[in-house]
């Protein structure tokens, strides 16, 4: 069976079968970084005709999508000609806003025979996928569907043999074929009330006063504004009260740090929120955040991985901490950071600790560097 | 583009409680979508417990009056449903 840690050529990853890929994508950790959260290997396990790559940013004044769009162009190329390959798709969509067409005028320059561009309204429908099909193609998502066993569901995408996946969930997958490498980092915008957008790449499990300290806010001094997680329209309660009311931490699906006035609410006072993409592009905060993680081994579809270590053990980074269980739906869990293990309860995984060891850091710095030249 | 709340509702209450945008009203016998505010993210859909509701380009012939209803319903003064 494919191994995850191991880079591949571009020959090599399109030489996978589809149950290799399969495979390396839920040991790989994949979810739907664009909020929802489901395991992204189970979407891949039949045939489907269509991939749709949905490049529209989910809430008002949102970046960071844009943003790797921009940074990873190669990289998403690649994987379009792999997943051709490997899952044997017909079509491969990328979806933009109308609003981005010039943003995106890159990849509809090399859109052809690999790829097409679909030009879709400026709505924020919250990353909803059945509504980008509507927009996107001629096809709809139907209402209902009957199960076997004579009840019905809402429908969704694979019903018309359709597979949308976030932009960030397919770098993470092009990262696990190619690169070998774990999902172990959010991409997330830090955006709001007294600040510029800023957008970062973020250690999994890691604390949300930290980066926002990391962002130049006075959390201590802060208490008249709250931290969500998310965007105006949809969003989780982060932190209520900035500085008094204890900390969250950054998951999956955190698409966002959105401070706000406390008791406001967002869906009425910050739709119409501007922003312009940060001139320094995505900051990695990877190696920067040394107060630790919290890492969970299960999650809203997700069976709990098993933990492959007991607290005192030290860890490393990228470090392979939970194995996937066979019942259910279940993914790889790798360590975020290196450190030592304090805390395993709830089936939450607790590391101390959170500065990659500095050689590991330089040699990632130099790789990107490179990458960028 | 909006979503529709039909004559099965039962107002149990699942779909307000999922509304990022609180646009949903009690309208006396069944719930109802206000079409100005709502953001057709669709997260009210799958919660219903007895398929209530539907996307309005999905929505069966006959249930077309609830669509305008929506359109017409005087919201002014009113808070949510929860």
């Amino acid at each position: 069976m494919a191994e995850l840690k191991q880079k591949r050529t571009l020959e090599e990853v399109k030489a996978l079968s589809r149950e290799e890929a399969v495979e390396v994508i839920r040991h790989a950790g994949v979810i739907g970084a664009g909020g929802g959260g489901f395991p992204t290997y189970i979407k891949y396990k039949d045939p489907q005709p269509h991939l749709i790559v949905n490049a529209t940013e989910s809430e008002p004044g949102y970046q960071a999508d844009k943003l790797m769009h921009k940074e990873y162009l190669d990289e998403f190329l690649q994987l379009y000609e792999a997943m051709i390959a490997i899952f044997g798709f017909e079509q491969v969509s990328m979806c933009v806003h109308e609003k981005d067409r010039e943003w995106f005028s890159d990849y509809a320059e090399h859109a052809g025979d690999l790829y097409d561009m679909r030009y879709v309204p400026n709505t924020y429908a919250s990353g909803e996928e059945n509504m980008l099909i509507r927009h996107a193609t001629d096809t709809e998502v139907p209402w209902r569907v009957e199960t076997p066993d004579g009840n019905r569901r809402p429908g969704m995408p694979l019903d018309v043999g359709i597979i949308v996946n976030n932009s960030e969930t397919l770098l993470n997958v092009y990262r696990a074929l190619f690169l070998g490498r774990p999902t172990t980092t959010k991409f997330l915008q830090v955006y709001g009330e007294e600040m510029d957008i800023k957008v970062y790449e973020v250690p999994l499990g890691a604390s949300v006063a930290e980066v926002l300290r990391f962002a130049e806010i006075d959390v201590e001094n802060s208490g008249h504004l709250s931290c969500l997680d998310g965007g105006p329209y949809l969003h989780d309660m982060g932190i209520e009260e900035l500085g008094e009311t204890g900390d969250a931490y950054v998951r999956g699906t955190t698409n966002a740090l959105m401070l706000i006035q406390k008791g406001t609410t967002a869906y009425k006072e910050y739709t119409d929120i501007k922003t312009d993409p940060p001139k320094e592009g995505i900051v990695s905060l990877v190696g920067l955040l040394p107060k630790g993680v919290n890492l969970p081994l299960g999650g809203r579809y997700l069976k709990p991985a098993t933990p492959l270590l007991s607290e005192g053990d030290e860890v490393a980074y990228e470090q392979k901490i939970g194995e996937p269980v066979d019942e259910g739906f279940s993914i790889g869990v790798w360590a975020s950071v290196g450190g030592t293990v304090t805390s395993i309860e709830d089936n939450i995984i607790a590391i101390a600790g959170g500065a990659v060891p500095m050689e590991e850091a330089e040699a990632e710095a130099e790789t990107e560097a490179k990458r960028h030249q | 583009m909006t979503y529709v709340i039909t004559e099965a509702c039962i107002q149990a209450a699942m779909c307000t409680a999922v509304c990022p945008v609180d646009c949903i009203y009690d309208a006396g016998d069944h719930f109802i979508i206000n079409p100005e505010e709502c953001i057709d993210c669709g997260l009210c859909n799958p919660e219903c417990p007895v398929d209530a509701i539907y996307p309005d380009y999905q929505l069966p012939e006959e249930m077309e009056h609830y669509k305008t209803k929506a359109a017409e319903f005087d919201y002014s003064g009113m808070e949510p449903a929860f």
